[in-house]
């Protein structure tokens, strides 16, 4: 079995609760980081750990620390991205479930890092039950003083505050996060300013996904060498891979970065279903580009899923079998964007909402002559010409689908 | 730094958008979700351009210029994207008439279509012709959509005052609810549900009225389609001129550009450039001037009284009628009261004719400035009056002390709007609660009436004093005023902005010498709020003459005590008492009123729009104001009224032909005028009444005064006055107009939720307001600005206006029948 960071524990009674936790080595990290370590000396650990953001972009989670200006006279804050939104997209969800603390763990190494003393965790709204679990983690945190004021008498101060979200797939984003987290509609910022620079209420902000956060208190017990050799060298650690669709056995897969994705649905996730053939798989969460299943004999990390004109994203796994309309795949691909454009730019608003009418019309049965042209069209108008990423995610799985799969859905149209 | 846009180098400064750049060297790049003062919100995505290294299309709107920067605005990519683009927006706008071929041959030929309730084309829009979005279509040249037109079928929003909305024609630029926001710091409106179904709205989808929406147009005036629909031009032509005016309302002195079309005025929108209002106006300048032209109460011909009746005249026979009468009385038995909302030529002319034509001191002055000239006298020097409103925005630290300054000077409101949102920090003190209090950093809620008290306490602390009993009696914690005094000793000049209302009346002398006091230990500004459109220009007029005006309150007073028999009554908002009728009265203006029913002779008065003259703002700065209309009837304007009226009487220095010749004589007389001339106000905007050099000022003894409790019993409420300033001449605008009315009444009395509970009283409910003075109707308004045991109302209505020696007082309220 190969070394798990984030789920090694997730089997175990109770593991949510601060007394389990701390008798698996819990808050160790983060003590060894408040009074062996100093803030140089963690950001030197993450940025040589290559742990790359786990939320979509893959950008290096060191890195992007590095960009709040130090010595600035305005507070600073942590956003943790909980926003698991992504169709497809379950694996913060288990974090969460199931080990909170190690989430909480992470937030104080990192706050401490950047120098923040208050964090914010935006929360899905329909993760209920999830947010409760955080608030009772967070609460028995401060009891046992690993949160407030001196945590561990370092002198160092944190508050975290649980934010739920209200039901929008664009608060994932990190601008209308924080502009939903500021209590306005959530709206995508300008950038720049990037939010390291002016993020919440004006001030520098550091924004991270769950499963980011979650890495890092592994990478300070154990170091970034031993980190960066779980996975590859610039695309260091595991991930969390959620499997679901047409296999045997869909559900969350922690596995070194760089794994194979034929593997992945072949050898963990225990095949295809019903011992049907596999027609293609859509490899990082819906707004990824789908393969095709000759072109899933690929490793899963970020450089090389971007070379396949597609991308690991959030590590979601979609597989579809040989029985999957694309027609379908399509129309589900389009309400979605159609209904979660946040409606600023013109060409994801209206373009998502002509794209979905030209599906749903040739779903029933009165697709025209130039729908696929014009399906492309309207896509190809929305890539990188949006102010936020949505344009960009709903067109381009819109695209591959058109360029991959153009004979079977012209076929639905004669 | 240099940047080439199209090949071309230009020489550009920092700190602008790549658009507003191309924009200012003739570069066209098309935009409609762009506006200038709004920050760049990059939806339309029409403004796209190609940078040289970056990667795709960038919108030029939010980009901002840099050193060496390569720009391509118009490459076929480029103009295939646009095409494309604006192709999506319109399929969600009706787009029929904008690709028609017979376009040009619809409107010559359509002239009245546009009369019915649901828009499908341009040729039924009320903004044919006035659309942005039309003008793309032309440049841009779009001549097929691809998909079929989508119709939101959404409800046209009717049930407001002033203007109508139609987000069927809507495209979601985002500029109302940005300025709405960001400029005028009202955010009544925002966008709602999201994907294709956005649209704009209010909070629950309410009525604007119900919203908190000021009616200032804003939104109306950078929509770039015609989804907002002014009502009062609806069904007017389009305009065939344009020209400019000066808002007649408040002491802002707002430039307003007029759209005329076949001779009539269309409507008023704020002047972009104007330097007091930089494009923005509020709910009067914006929807009101024109009601004040067209308006059935009128006035268009002489009268006289013969046998009982007001008889129209012919002018000689209504002059010579009036001089002969006049005649009669002596100098001391006559009296002017004038109105400020006249030019500088008609105030002088007044002032003339009672100094030199009826030789009687008797002529009406603005209380507040009483007060000043006071205050100059005690200093030996006049203190500064001229800061321009434009420089608040960079003040660190407001200290306001008037309540209702987002209601009498709304566009002085949005430079304070505008200094918070830079980081300023706003103190508000006085006994009622801000309506946008959230802008507030530090409140000090007062009692009424202890305004002098609240400054007396606040100058010991400042020249580090020691005792702290006098702020006791206002209310205010002592920590809130020491935290004032903080905030003042540790910003750069802070502006004091006060209304009138706080330094007239019985201690308004002691609340001007403490703000005085204050802002010279603060190097701040003082920032007096004048009432009428013409109050400074009134004032440093009346300085040059040597007898002292009087308070109007005193002239009617000895009306009352029969000691003046004849008045001339210029303009004036003023309601005659029914005992304070003289036995003669000579009424010179322009709408019938309560007081032209009994007047013995009506001259009627041509209104702003009708004459040109020159006016001065609270900023001191000298405007003059276009003659857009021609008078109706045998209306004339003031100065040439009175001067005939004075020739009648003998008088001979009174032979003016036009207004620029009163400037003249103005101008040889008042050191103040010297820079004022016509030509000089055509071609400058930054002509400003000339001050006395400052010198150093000196601290005075603070005496702080407390008002006499009174009678509780009898009268348990403490009326606060503030001024709305609804009103031109003897027009109250919400009684004249009803939208305006539905808006705000000048008849309305605020009343907190326990008192009215308390009383059973409920909004909108007739009740009657009785004080030692009198009593009168006024109507319930429940709001949160007031505490339990104050109510306020506005001092425009009569009785107050006529009776209030003092800005507080003892009342009892009486349920109305």
């Amino acid at each position: 079995m190969k070394e798990k960071v984030l789920s090694e524990h997730f089997s175990i009674d109770n593991f949510f609760k601060l007394d389990v936790y701390l008798k698996h080595n819990g808050y160790q990290a983060v003590k060894k980081a408040l009074t062996e370590l100093n803030p140089e000396k963690i950001l030197k650990e993450a940025k040589a750990a290559n742990l790359r953001g786990r939320g979509g972009a893959g950008f290096p989670a060191g890195v992007k620390w590095g960009f709040v200006p130090q010595n600035g006279d305005k507070p600073k804050y942590m956003c943790v991205n909980a926003d698991e939104g992504e169709p497809g997209t379950i694996k913060d969800r288990y974090i969460m479930t199931h080990n909170p603390h190690l989430l909480l763990e992470g937030i104080i190494i990192s706050s401490y890092c950047v120098g923040i003393n208050t964090a914010y965790i935006y929360i899905r709204g329909e993760y209920e039950n999830i947010a409760l679990r955080l608030e009772t983690a967070i609460d028995e945190a401060f009891q046992k003083g690993f949160l407030g004021k001196d945590i561990l008498g370092s002198g160092f101060d944190l508050d975290i505050t649980i934010h739920r979200g209200a039901g929008a797939y664009i608060c994932g984003e990190e601008t209308a996060l924080l502009e939903s987290l500021e209590g306005k509609r959530g709206n995508p910022r300008l950038k720049p300013p990037f939010p390291a620079s002016i993020g919440l209420f004006q001030c520098p902000t550091v924004i991270n996904n769950v499963e980011t956060l979650a890495n890092i208190p592994s990478i300070i017990l154990k170091g970034a060498e031993w980190f960066c050799a779980l996975g590859l060298p610039n695309d260091g650690g595991t991930r969390i891979f959620g499997v679901s669709g047409m296999v045997k056995n869909p559900g969350i897969y922690e596995l070194p970065v760089g794994t194979n994705l034929k593997d992945l649905i072949f050898k963990y996730a225990g095949g295809m279903k019903e011992g049907k053939k596999l027609k293609a798989v859509i490899p990082g969460g819906m707004s990824s580009p789908i393969l095709k299943a000759d072109e899933i004999d690929i490793t899963m990390d970020s450089d090389t899923l971007m070379k396949a004109d597609s991308m690991i994203g959030s590590g979601a796994v979609i597989v579809l079998d040989e029985d999957t309309s694309i027609l379908d795949v399509l129309t589900i691909i389009t309400k979605f964007y159609s209904h979660e454009s946040c409606g600023q730019c013109t060409p994801c608003r209206i373009g998502n909402s002509w794209i979905k009418k030209i599906v749903t019309r040739i779903s029933r049965g009165e697709g025209k002559d130039g729908d696929i042209d014009n399906i492309a069209r309207l896509a190809s108008n929305m890539v990188g010409k949006t102010l936020c990423p949505l344009g960009d995610a709903a067109a381009m799985p819109i695209l591959s689908i058109v360029k991959k799969f153009r004979d079977e859905l012209e076929t639905s149209i004669k | 730094m240099k940047v080439i846009i199209d090949g071309k180098t230009i020489e550009a400064e920092e700190n602008k958008t790549i658009l507003e750049l191309a924009r200012e060297n003739g570069i066209y790049i098309p935009s409609l979700c762009d506006h200038p003062g709004l920050a760049p919100f990059s939806g339309c995505r029409l403004c796209l351009v190609q940078i040289k290294g970056k990667k795709g299309y960038s919108p030029s709107c939010s980009i901002y210029i840099e050193d060496g920067m390569e720009v391509k605005t118009s490459t076929q990519q480029l103009r295939k994207l646009r095409k494309n683009i604006l192709e999506l927006i319109l399929t969600e706008h009706p787009n029929a008439c904008l690709m028609c071929a017979e376009k040009k041959e619809c409107d010559e030929y359509k002239a009245t279509i546009r009369k019915v309730g649901e828009v499908t084309g341009c040729v039924l829009c009320p903004n044919n012709g006035d659309c942005e979005l039309q003008e793309i279509v032309e440049e841009i040249g779009v001549d097929i959509v691809d998909f079929p037109s989508y119709y939101r079928d959404l409800e046209v929003k009717r049930d407001d005052p002033f203007f109508d909305r139609n987000y069927n024609l809507c495209i979601l630029c985002g500029r109302c609810v940005r300025i709405c926001h960001e400029v005028r710091g009202c955010s009544t409106l925002s966008f709602v549900k999201r994907g294709p179904e956005t649209v704009v709205s209010t909070s629950m989808d309410q009525r604007l009225i119900d919203s908190n929406c000021q009616f200032c147009g804003a939104c109306m005036d950078v929509c770039p389609t015609g989804a907002l629909i002014e009502k009062g031009r609806k069904y007017e032509s389009l305009a065939d001129d344009k020209t400019e005016m000066l808002c007649p309302l408040c002491s802002v002195g707002c430039r307003l550009e007029v759209n005329l079309g076949e001779g009539r005025l269309l409507n008023t929108r704020p002047a972009a450039d104007g330097p007091a209002n930089h494009g923005q106006a509020c709910v009067k300048g914006r929807f009101l001037i024109k009601d004040l032209v067209y308006i059935e109460k009128r006035i268009e011909k002489p009268l006289i009284r013969r046998e009982k009746k007001l008889e129209e005249v012919g002018w000689d026979e209504a002059l010579d009628w009036v001089a002969g009468k006049l005649k009669k009385y002596k100098g001391k038995e006559t009296a002017v009261i004038r109105s400020a909302q006249v030019s500088c030529e008609d105030g002088y002319v007044l002032r003339k004719f009672a100094d030199e034509v009826l030789k009687t001191g008797n002529i009406s002055s603005e209380p507040a400035f009483s007060s000043y000239r006071e205050l100059a006298q005690k200093l030996g020097f006049m203190p500064a009056l001229n800061y321009k409103i434009e420089e608040i925005s960079s003040a660190e630290t407001i200290f306001l002390l008037s309540s209702n300054i987002s209601v009498s000077h709304p566009i002085v409101w949005l430079e304070i709007v505008k200094a918070v949102k830079n980081g300023a920090r706003l103190i508000a003190a006085g006994p009622m609660e801000l309506q946008f209090d959230r802008f507030v950093s530090l409140q000090l809620r007062i009692e009424p009436g202890t305004e002098n008290i609240l400054l007396g306490s606040l100058q010991k602390i400042l020249t580090g004093g020691e005792s702290f009993k006098a702020a006791k009696e206002s209310k205010v914690a002592e920590n809130a005023l020491r935290e004032a005094a903080e905030i003042l000793k540790s910003s750069k000049s802070p502006a004091f902005i006060f209304g009138s209302e706080s330094i007239q009346g019985p201690v308004g002398m002691e609340v001007l010498t403490a703000l005085w006091n204050i802002a010279l230990l603060s190097k701040g500004r003082l920032y007096h709020l004048g009432l009428e459109s013409n109050s400074r220009g009134i004032f440093e007029l009346d300085r040059s003459f040597n007898k002292k005006s009087r308070q109007t309150g005193l002239i009617i007073q000895d009306i009352i005590d029969n000691k003046v028999k004849a008045l001339y009554l210029a303009g004036s908002r003023i309601e005659l008492p029914k005992k304070a009728r003289p036995e003669f009265l000579i009424i010179q203006d322009s709408y019938v009123s309560k007081n032209t029913e009994i007047a013995d002779a009506v001259l009627p008065a041509a209104v702003s729009a009708e004459a040109e003259g020159v006016f001065v703002n609270m900023e001191g700065r000298v405007q003059k104001s276009g003659k857009v209309l021609e008078p109706p009837g045998k209306t004339k304007p003031d100065w040439w009224i009175t001067s005939q009226a004075a020739k009648r009487m003998g008088a001979e220095a009174f032979d003016y032909k036009k207004p620029s010749s009163i400037i003249k004589e103005i101008r040889n007389k008042l050191p103040g005028f010297a820079n004022v001339t016509y030509p000089a106000l055509e071609k400058s905007k930054e002509i400003f009444i000339k001050e006395e050099t400052p010198q150093k000022g000196k601290l005075f003894t603070q005496k702080i005064i407390s008002l006499p409790e009174g009678n509780n019993k009898r009268y348990p409420f403490r009326l606060v006055l503030f001024y709305n300033l609804d009103f031109y001449r003897n027009l109250s605008l919400s009684e004249a107009v009803r939208g305006f009315r539905i808006f705000r009444n000048s008849q309305w009395i605020h009343i907190c939720l326990e008192d009215a509970d308390k009383l059973k009283l409920k909004n909108g409910d007739s009740i009657e307001v009785l004080s030692p003075h009198g009593k009168t109707k006024v109507i319930v308004r429940i709001t949160k600005t007031v505490s339990p045991g104050i109510v306020a109302a506005s001092p425009e209505y009569p009785i107050f206006n006529n009776t209030a020696s003092s800005n507080v007082l003892k009342v009892m309220i009486k349920r109305g029948k």
